[in-house]
């Protein structure tokens, strides 16, 4: 009964990060890091790898409930602790070859296909990240505000200095067309 | 360059629904006839995807940044490594009483098995030096010999050498053998084989425990029957009596010399010589006979504790036995003429007797 209680407060706390609640966001994560902080230490880990892990997991999480195919079959920590065991086993295969393993953590063989979109997904973030660094200023920040934080380009030309929105927006393009080269020169060779 | 920049122009005010109507057609237009334009719409609309999911993942992460900056971190590592202390506390507890638990039933076991071999050594002390002298068959020789059966005789005695052997000899000439009771005890059937190689199917039809001897009759319509050339000495023999045995330890008949040592078997048994003579497994059951011919006992035993010291049974019991034996199944009398055997060299004794020594095989 009470783990059905519990099962039915998780469902409400995904529904509100789903709708981008902060509140919701802020619950799951205090509620949640202090178990996967205990796992990673013992493991050998560090608080940072900690952190890294736990906030992947919850990227994980968000892009699911973002795309509505997400429904919670266990409850919302023992998703979060597999998901965080498993991108932990990864990283210290990929840091320090199969030697290292601890048995304990070798038995563990959750999430698998969770993972695997999200795997997709965070390459592509990765492009996007570097294609946005390497365009420099003031382009990031124009492309940014213009489609991130949805600035009007009155505003941005204001605060970049420009003399007409008309001349802040040809810059806009200019911008724009170097970041697509860039992305999809990424996109198309890595996929 | 520049013309690239109005495409693109166009292209975000025709997404953003910026356009006229008028324009809107007229793009739309555009993007059905030329594939290049309609492939560049496309390719913005997943840019703008990648971009917006760009945006809200950084987005996630700062605030995700800002309520990790709000969480009490040096509580929470106290906190973590005091549990993790606390769970390798509680796991080498455990291990330690695994590995005790382990350990103690380790010393009981060892302790309760030597109780055990202590306990069967001294009981065996005063018992197991007596060892019956009957054969386990192997198949050493059995190819040999199955092949001797084809050549010399039909026999249809199974080829398989059998359980168990020992020895018998006969007691009259038309078929009857004496051997020891442990040797057919338990069997299934029963085949005597003589030296030539012949078999012989045989059945128990007169068992005396007690003396350890048993009566053997030979069942098979190809035997034929002769006069036997030695004879049953009932009397006792003296301490010092020069004997001597012929057996089947091995698949050949093998002859041993000896001298009986003391008028009482193992344990002080009235009913047994002790006997200095090499016996063997498959000596059992091999009769003991004094320089004269006459047989004067029965192979049974051996002391397993010291070499050279055997068991006979005294001739008087198998002549006691025969005599109690059911009428209808006694053997002809043959025992009460004299030895033929009396004068003749060693050499000539065995030609004359090793026929009648038989090889028993016993299937169970």
């Amino acid at each position: 009964m009470k783990q059905h209680q519990d099962i039915t407060r998780d469902r409400e706390l995904l529904l509100g990060l789903a709708k981008g609640e902060d509140k919701s966001l802020e619950i799951i994560y205090s509620e949640n890091f202090p178990v996967v902080l205990r796992m990673i230490l013992q493991h050998n880990g560090s608080e940072d790898d900690a952190k890294d892990i736990f906030q992947e997991a919850i990227i994980v999480l968000y892009e699911k409930v973002q795309n509505n195919d997400f429904t919670l079959s266990s409850r919302l920590k023992t998703f979060l602790y597999s998901v965080c065991r498993h991108l932990w086993l990864k990283k210290v295969q990929r840091t320090y070859g199969l030697y290292s393993l601890s048995p304990e953590l070798e038995e563990v063989i959750p999430a698998t296909e969770e993972l695997e979109a999200h795997q997709a997904r965070d390459q592509e973030f990765r492009i996007m990240e570097g294609a946005m660094s390497n365009i420099g200023q003031p382009c990031q920040a124009i492309l940014e505000d213009y489609y991130l934080h949805k600035r009007s380009m009155q505003e941005i030309a204001e605060k970049f200095g420009y003399t007409n929105a008309e001349n802040a927006k040809n810059q806009k393009y200019k911008c724009l067309m170097r970041l697509k080269k860039l992305f999809f020169d990424q996109y198309n060779t890595s996929l | 360059m520049k013309e690239e920049m109005s495409l693109l122009r166009d292209i975000e005010r025709y997404l953003e629904g910026e356009m006229s109507e008028q324009e809107k057609t007229a793009f739309e237009e555009l993007r059905r006839t030329n594939p290049l334009i309609n492939k560049q719409v496309e390719e913005h609309q997943l840019f703008l995807l990648h971009l917006g999911n760009y945006g809200q993942r950084q987005q996630l992460q700062a605030k995700l940044n800002r309520i990790h900056q709000q969480l009490d971190m040096p509580a929470l590592r106290q906190q973590a490594q005091e549990s993790n202390q606390a769970a390798k506390r509680l796991s080498i507890r455990r291990r330690t009483i695994t590995n005790l638990a382990a350990a103690a039933c380790i010393a009981l076991v060892t302790s309760l098995s030597t109780i055990a071999v202590i306990q069967n050594v001294t009981r065996n002390k005063s018992t197991a030096q007596y060892e019956d002298v009957r054969r386990v068959l192997n198949n050493i020789q059995r190819s040999q010999n199955a092949l001797i059966n084809d050549i010399n005789s039909k026999s249809k005695a199974p080829l398989n050498p059998g359980t168990y052997g020992g020895t018998g000899f006969a007691v009259s000439g038309n078929g009857y053998i004496v051997t020891n009771y442990h040797v057919v005890a338990g069997a299934d059937s029963v085949y005597v084989q003589n030296t030539k190689g012949e078999a012989f199917k045989a059945v128990s039809i007169f068992e005396d425990i007690s003396s350890d001897l048993a009566i053997l009759k030979i069942a098979d319509s190809t035997f034929k029957s002769q006069p036997l050339p030695y004879a049953l000495k009932p009397q006792s023999v003296k301490i010092g009596e020069e004997v001597f045995t012929m057996g089947f330890p091995r698949d050949e008949i093998v002859y041993g010399k000896g001298y009986i040592s003391a008028k009482t078997g193992f344990n002080g048994d009235t009913t047994a010589y002790q006997v200095s003579i090499p016996v063997n497994p498959g000596n059992s059951g091999a009769p003991l006979l004094d320089s004269k011919g006459d047989v004067v006992g029965i192979v049974t035993g051996k002391q397993t504790t010291s070499d050279g010291i055997a068991f006979a049974v005294k001739s008087a019991h198998l002549k006691h036995l025969l005599d109690e034996m059911p009428k209808d199944k006694q053997p002809r009398k043959e025992w009460n003429h004299k030895s033929h055997l009396d004068g003749m060299n060693r050499v000539d004794q065995i030609k004359k007797l090793e026929d009648f020594v038989y090889m028993v095989k016993v299937y169970n």
